[in-house]
């Protein structure tokens, strides 16, 4: 992970090869929208996801919190195409990604639409029959048609990176938990996804290895990389957000531009509460 | 023992080798041919080929291959189709077969893991990539103990085929022992034939195992 620290006050970074050949927007405004958003499983009494609106501007890193629950994977996956949705709809840089399907069938994605979004599981999620290139490499390759030789160079970069560049011909059962996100994030960047997202990508990791998967996506966001980042780790979370949503019930509970002031003083009780759920009193040792 | 009776007859078993060999290859072949299609029906759950299927599998592991051998060698001709008794031994494997490496192949494609299918549906695989590349070999993968030991049991069960009048090792072993009384040094032959035939496959098998074994962690 030195290189990664080392690299940190560069100005070349993870997301810098992706975001000069693919703008992260076109132009101004959001790089996500999602508007009036309603997510129900079939045979679920009450939606999970009640009208849920928010905007993502390019290059911001966005942190969604949530008791268990709470519909923070459920969002991910409905921005990543994994879920229909029954309202609203979703747009990227402006256009249309995904929206309400009467049939509660996905609008078919095209291949160019499927690689705007990149996402990291919880579950270590590697190819177990790919080498460690085989997995970074074969998404560009067979969805995006780009050129072998110019691939396995970026890959190679990539991998540079985040401190994994002599285990390239590993096989993913020869890595520890968190050398496999570390891949497996190389693996969605390659594809130079408009936003990445991240659901709880350490919450099944040794705590010795969080750091350098966190390391790995702080980086990332000093380099401009949008993103939206569900987790569990608050000190984390503090230092990586550049806002911060609530979850809670279906719905956004609180929300703020100003992460230190949500996790200082939280405005609602909900929040409080929640926040409350991470901290450990001395005083509850006498009672 | 009688080891001169042995090497005279041994040629015997060769030729008899070569029988068992040709029959057991075509009907594994076959076999796991019709394996793959049962269980893409069953995976993709086309409504009607699905019930099909089931009943195929129900019907070919539940009849002794015997009974399945003389429904083709002698019923299939009362209704006008005479077949060799070679192609009849063939079918007759693969129907057992069939069955067989259906169940060892749902086994593997069950069970590769949601979230592999929902990384490549990220990354932006179309149905067929994502079939070809990650479901395939990874069912493959976890499947290859089980169609290793169907296709070991399979070459033992075509000794079933000496029943109608097909020169294979068994057949052949039946015939030697009736025109020389040497029960002893005829199955001799007997298991050294099969042995030579079989070693070899369970040491490809276990190759192969380690080789795709991506499962392990
Ligand atoms: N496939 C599904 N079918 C039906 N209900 C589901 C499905 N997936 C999730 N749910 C339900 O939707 C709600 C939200 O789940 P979700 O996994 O999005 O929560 P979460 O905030 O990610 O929780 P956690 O912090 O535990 O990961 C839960 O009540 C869950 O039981
Ligand atoms: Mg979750």
């Amino acid at each position: 992970m030195t290189d990664i620290n080392a690299t940190t006050t560069g100005s070349a970074s993870l997301g810098v090869a992706g975001a000069a050949e693919h703008p992260a927007v076109t132009a101004q405004g959001a790089a996500l929208s999602v508007r009036h958003l309603v997510k129900q499983y079939d045979n679920a009494s009450a939606p999970v996801l009640n009208d849920i609106s928010f905007d993502v501007p390019a290059g911001q890193v966005f942190v969604i919190l949530g008791p268990s629950g709470s519909g923070k994977s459920t969002l991910l996956r409905t921005i990543a195409g994994l879920e229909p949705i029954q309202g609203g709809e979703i747009t990227m840089g402006g256009e249309l990604l995904r929206q309400a399907q009467s049939a509660g069938k996905l609008r078919s994605a095209s291949a160019s639409d499927s690689t705007k979004v990149g996402m990291v599981f919880q579950s270590y999620d590697l190819f177990p029959n790919k080498t460690v290139l085989g997995n970074i490499m074969l998404a560009p390759v067979l969805v995006q048609k780009r050129d072998k030789a110019s691939v396995q160079a970026e890959a190679l970069r990539l991998l540079e990176r985040v401190g994994l560049a002599d285990r390239k011909d590993a096989w993913p059962h020869e890595l520890s938990g968190g050398q496999r996100q570390r891949v497996a994030i190389c693996r969605a960047l390659i594809e130079h996804p408009q936003v990445m997202l991240f659901d709880e990508v350490t919450a099944a990791l040794d705590p010795e290895m969080v750091r350098e998967v966190l390391d790995v996506i702080l980086e990332l966001a000093n380099s401009g990389q949008t993103m939206l980042i569900v987790t569990h780790e608050m000190a984390f979370a503090r230092a990586v957000a550049d806002h911060v949503v609530l979850l809670a019930n279906g719905s956004i509970v609180e929300e703020s531009d100003h992460p230190q002031e949500f996790f200082d003083h939280p405005h609602t009780e909900r929040a409080q509460q929640f926040l409350a759920t991470f901290t450990y009193d001395r005083g509850q040792r006498q009672s | 023992m009688d080891f001169g009776f042995m090497m005279h007859y041994a040629p015997y078993f060769v030729n008899a080798a070569y029988m068992t060999v040709f029959i057991s290859f075509f009907g594994l072949v076959l076999s796991l041919v019709l394996g793959l299609i049962c269980v893409a029906v069953q995976m993709a759950n086309v409504p009607v080929a699905r019930q099909i299927v089931r009943a195929y599998v129900e019907l070919s592991r539940n009849t002794p291959l015997l009974v399945q051998l003389y429904f083709l060698y002698f019923g299939l001709p009362k209704l006008g189709v005479s077949w060799s008794a070679e192609t009849c031994a063939i079918v007759g494997l693969a129907f057992l077969g069939g069955s067989y490496m259906t169940e060892a192949l749902r086994g593997g494609f069950e069970a590769v893991p949601r979230v592999q299918l929902e990384s490549a549906r990220v990354l932006g695989f179309s149905p067929v990539q994502t079939f070809l590349h990650v479901t395939v070999p990874q069912a493959l993968s976890t499947a290859i103990p089980a169609v290793v030991a169907n296709v070991i049991f399979l070459v033992k069960e075509s000794s079933v085929v000496s029943a109608i009048a097909l020169a294979d090792v068994m057949y052949v072993t039946k015939d030697l022992m009736g025109q020389t009384y040497d029960t002893y040094e005829s199955l001799t032959l007997l298991v050294i034939t099969y042995l030579v035939i079989l070693l070899p496959i369970s040491i490809v098998g276990t190759v192969l195992e380690r080789r795709f074994d991506y499962a392990r962690r």
